[in-house]
């Protein structure tokens, strides 16, 4: 290779906790050529990120780095901290996760991108400004110059997300940081940001160092990949040769656990990911999946009509000026043994109709009956007969689980109030529980924060699961999980659909998890269902508009597969609506048995 | 037991998890309060007060309020001066002839008693009203924290004194006093973690489990209010001492035949210019002692359970 823009070579970072240092990351070494992409993936913990603060010198002061990180002639590591701040923002730009934060809600746009302009490059007001513009358009930002004088509460997530691209090239760096920028953006938007940074660093001739978990965006954006696992780099090599032909078994068992969109062609059921061993790299056969949907008896969930709106007051009258149209007239009914889906982007109301279904959410209009009986009109005692019916999983397992309580008596806790169990009886159903989720019943004596992420959504699922139910709302319950946990908690979940004979009705935004796991699925937009079916004949055969672009702008985990997209600067649109709206009657056309897809407007 | 099948585990987890210990969150808070050398300092100095109060009527050479036990003739004798009948008054006597080592002795107690109890009543009252309006919300919401905000813009010693004067002196009037000033503080403090906490999911999970609203206030939202709670109760109590003591002082707090601290700074003030320091200032610094080992370990205590500091 040609000079490398970066060359990392024996870096080590640790830091102090409780007057010991502890090594974050052994040893890193690997280098970035000019105009070249890597991508570093690993999951949570594997140091990734602290790899990319380490670079920037961004850490406190409890971590020290030691090695060399050579940077155009200068190694950064030793450099005085006057020198290491003209580099910083100066020839390495950088963008981070949240864009909701990473700007100053209180300044505008374009003061914040001039100011970079006038610090770092001396440039005049005047000039700052047009230089500004020019850069905005860079970042295609519809009529630039117009939305100079806004400020970062009026862009969108994924036009923030270009607005700190735009101050990260404002100085023309030759590397440019990238830290799991796509990440909290929907997949419809991050394929526009992934675009475009592909699309600047060829304009640019830039380096792009790209931190990510997701190897469907590995596959997509970069030429060499860094896989690294709890702090140490496992396996280094371009990004086709890892795909094709990973030599590490954890390279291995990270790549059989991505869920790949199109994987499941001609599969009708659900299917478990493979496990992998992690010593030899084997991977196991996936034993197939029974039949579990119950169609011989009565739906289990039957959703009538659901309106869910949520009204907009103004003014010191409070009066209505406006309303979420949140979830707007849908209908579908579950099965005993099935999984549907509801997919969707942020704002589409696929929450809001599973709160809705329980009463968490209060809905507007509607039918909704579980296990025959109307939740709507239920009082608090039959409400409380009905939810041990229907239990939840929710999104954050670090927030769904009462902090101060010890998670045996989280899990007895529903049984004993709902009097289905006295206390020691409720105790030792709660180990036996934690082992059906795959932990151990020693486990109850001990408090949420000593578990980590996966183990605590397990014992999740053992509460939901305390009550006996017939049906489990999952809410975004695996999107929070590193990859290889994702997989084991679907695993886990089909196992239980398997045993119990639960129905499913799982939310998610990720359509290849979605693939993986349903039996059915709901494509949600706006708050309306789009398009409803089978799995199979929904993907295979998307119809409406807006499940075709969803499913085109789910990252591929495959180089060679890799696609290039226009950019469109297409956002989400919201589900306000004036109060006087009146949504119109939608009708849908059944495309196959049971496979029906909502007709345009004409 | 129906469904004990176990499932094989092939559990990988990475790290971020902390190692299993079982311990609870208040063991936690114990342990570290201990290692935080100013917090040590003051536990140690408010439990050395605490427990000569408690045990006041064995070590006290005198019982201050048997009023049999005193002799006027031996008023206002210097520290370290032996009396008629051959006992060494250590810190010397106020005007009355008391001891004055064992007058602050009852003092310590009297001072205690009330500050505590009084910030018990007032946590008690403060926290259940806090609880309900957050959880409740809306009107009820609205109209109980209007009350505590017409309670909070009046100055708590001009309530205490318009109560006092009503209700006379006395220990439980005190307190009375001291609680309906002070309730307001506590109720605003657990109102507003209780809406934050309310908004988490564990809250709708509860919720979605149908568990009865008063399990979920007093078992899953009370708890996680508590950290707030404590270091505001710490305070207040210092707070209640102070207060007391200044009434006290005023002379409109406790009877004159059973002095609490701010009685006695009070009854040495009217000699402090004539040289005879002690009959206050030994008082005083018993006071300042007991409020600043509270209020190091109230500091400590936020520093502690301010969920943002920890990792």
């Amino acid at each position: 290779m040609s000079n490398p823009i970066l060359s990392i070579s024996g870096l080590t970072t640790s830091f102090r906790t409780g007057g010991q240092w502890r090594d974050v990351i052994r040893d890193i070494s690997f280098d970035i050529g000019p105009r070249e992409t890597v991508a570093v993936v690993g999951e949570s913990g594997s140091g990734k990120s602290v790899t990319a603060m380490s670079v920037m010198r961004l850490l406190g002061g409890n971590a020290r780095s030691s090695g060399r990180i050579g940077f155009d002639g200068h190694d950064l590591l030793s450099l005085p901290v006057e020198e290491m701040q003209k580099i910083r923002g100066n020839r390495i730009g950088m963008i981070f996760q949240e864009p909701m934060t990473s700007l100053n809600p209180v300044l505008k746009i374009g003061d914040q991108i001039t100011e970079v302009l006038m610090q770092h490059r001396g440039l005049d007001h005047a000039t700052a400004t047009t230089e500004a513009v020019r850069l905005l358009d860079k970042v295609r930002i519809p009529s630039a110059r117009a939305r100079l004088g806004e400020y970062p509460m009026n862009f969108s997530g994924g036009m923030r997300q270009r607005v700190v691209i735009a101050i990260a090239l404002a100085c023309e760096p030759k590397l440019l940081i990238a830290d799991e920028p796509t990440t909290a953006l929907d997949v419809t938007i991050q394929a526009q940001i992934l675009e475009l940074i592909k699309t600047l660093q060829q304009e640019e001739g830039m380096s792009v160092l790209f931190i990510t978990h997701d190897m469907g965006v590995v596959a997509e954006i970069s030429d060499r990949t860094v896989v690294m696992y709890r702090g140490d780099i496992v396996e280094t090599d371009t990004t086709r040769q890892i795909f094709r032909k990973a030599s590490h078994p954890y390279t291995r068992a990270l790549l059989s656990a991505v869920p790949q969109l199109g994987s499941m062609a001609g599969q009708p059921r659900p299917l478990r990911f493979p496990v992998v061993d992690m010593k030899t790299g084997e991977i196991a056969p996936v034993p197939p999946t029974a039949d579990t949907v119950r169609h011989d008896i009565a739906p289990v969930l039957k959703v009538e009509h659901l309106i869910t709106r949520f009204p907009v007051r103004k003014g010191i009258l409070r009066r209505i000026a406006g309303r979420v149209h949140a979830v707007e007239d849908i209908s579908f009914d579950l099965h005993a043994g099935e999984t549907l889906s509801l997919v969707g982007e942020s704002g589409c109301g696929k929450s809001t109709t599973g709160r809705s279904l329980i009463r968490l959410e209060k809905m507007t209009s509607g039918r909704v009956q579980i296990d025959g009986k109307e939740v709507a009109k239920a009082n608090q005692g039959s409400l409380a007969e009905i939810r041990r019916e229907a239990q939840m999983i929710f999104q954050d397992p670090f927030e769904s689980l009462n902090p101060r309580m010890r998670v045996g008596q989280a899990i007895a806790e529903p049984m004993i109030a709902h009097g289905l169990a006295s206390s020691s009886e409720a105790i030792s159903r709660a180990g036996t529980l934690l082992e059906q989720v795959g932990l151990s019943a020693a486990m109850a004596d001990r408090f949420p924060h000593e578990f980590s992420g996966g183990q605590r959504q397990r014992v999740c699922i053992a509460r939901a699961l305390a009550l006996d139910p017939k049906l489990i709302v999952a809410d975004e319950s695996v999107s929070a999980l590193d990859v290889s946990i994702k997989a084991q908690v679907i695993n886990l979940m089909l196992d239980l659909q398997e045993r119990l004979g639960l129905g499913y009705l799982f939310i998610s935004h990720d359509m290849a998890v979605v693939e993986r796991i349903s039996h059915r699925v709901a494509v949600m937009y706006l708050g309306e269902i789009v398009e409803i079916g089978p799995r199979q004949s929904v993907f295979e055969n998307p119809q409406h508009d807006y499940t075709r672009r969803l499913m085109a702008a789910v990252p591929i985990a495959d180089p060679a597969r890799r696609q290039t997209r226009r950019i469109v600067d297409s956002e989400i649109k919201s589900p306000f609506r004036a109060a006087d709206y009146q949504p119109p009657k939608r009708r849908y056309r059944e495309v196959s048995p049971g496979h029906f897809v909502q007709l345009a407007m004409e | 037991m129906t469904r004990s099948t176990q499932l094989q585990a092939s559990v990988h987890e990475p790290a971020g998890a902390l190692p299993p210990s079982g311990i609870s969150p208040f063991w936690r808070t114990i342990g570290a309060l201990l290692r935080n050398p100013l917090a040590l300092t003051g536990l140690i100095i408010v439990g050395l007060l605490v427990l000569v109060a408690l045990i006041a009527p064995l070590v006290a050479p005198q019982n201050p309020y048997d009023l049999g036990q005193l002799d006027i003739m031996d008023g206002r004798l210097a520290p370290g001066s032996e009396s008629m009948t051959g006992m060494t008054y250590l810190l010397g006597t106020d005007d009355q002839g008391r001891d004055l080592f064992s007058a602050i002795l009852y003092g310590l107690r009297t001072s205690i008693l009330v500050g505590i109890v009084s910030a018990a009543i007032a946590l008690l009252i403060g926290a259940g009203i806090g609880l309900i309006s957050a959880y409740a919300g809306g009107r009820t919401d609205a109209v109980l924290m209007r009350i505590v905000d017409i309670q909070l813009s009046f100055p708590a010693i001009l309530i205490a004194l318009i109560l006092l004067a009503v209700l006379g002196q006395g220990v439980d009037k005190i307190i009375i006093a001291l609680v309906v000033t002070q309730w307001a503080y506590y109720a605003r403090t657990v109102r507003g973690s209780a809406l934050v906490e309310s908004k988490r999911a564990y809250i709708d999970a509860a919720r979605s489990m149908a568990l009865p609203d008063r399990r979920v206030i007093i078992r899953h939202i009370l708890p996680n209010c508590l950290p707030p709670l404590i270091v505001v109760a710490t305070m207040r109590v210092a707070y209640a001492i102070m207060l007391e003591a200044t009434l006290s002082f005023l002379g409109i707090g406790l009877p004159v035949t059973e002095p609490s601290l701010g009685l006695l700074i009070s009854n040495g003030f009217d000699y402090m210019m004539s040289g005879d320091y002690w009959i206050s200032v030994f008082p005083g610094l018993t006071l300042l002692l007991l409020i600043v080992g509270i209020n190091l370990i109230g500091d400590a205590l936020r520093d502690i359970l301010n969920p943002r500091r920890e990792g």
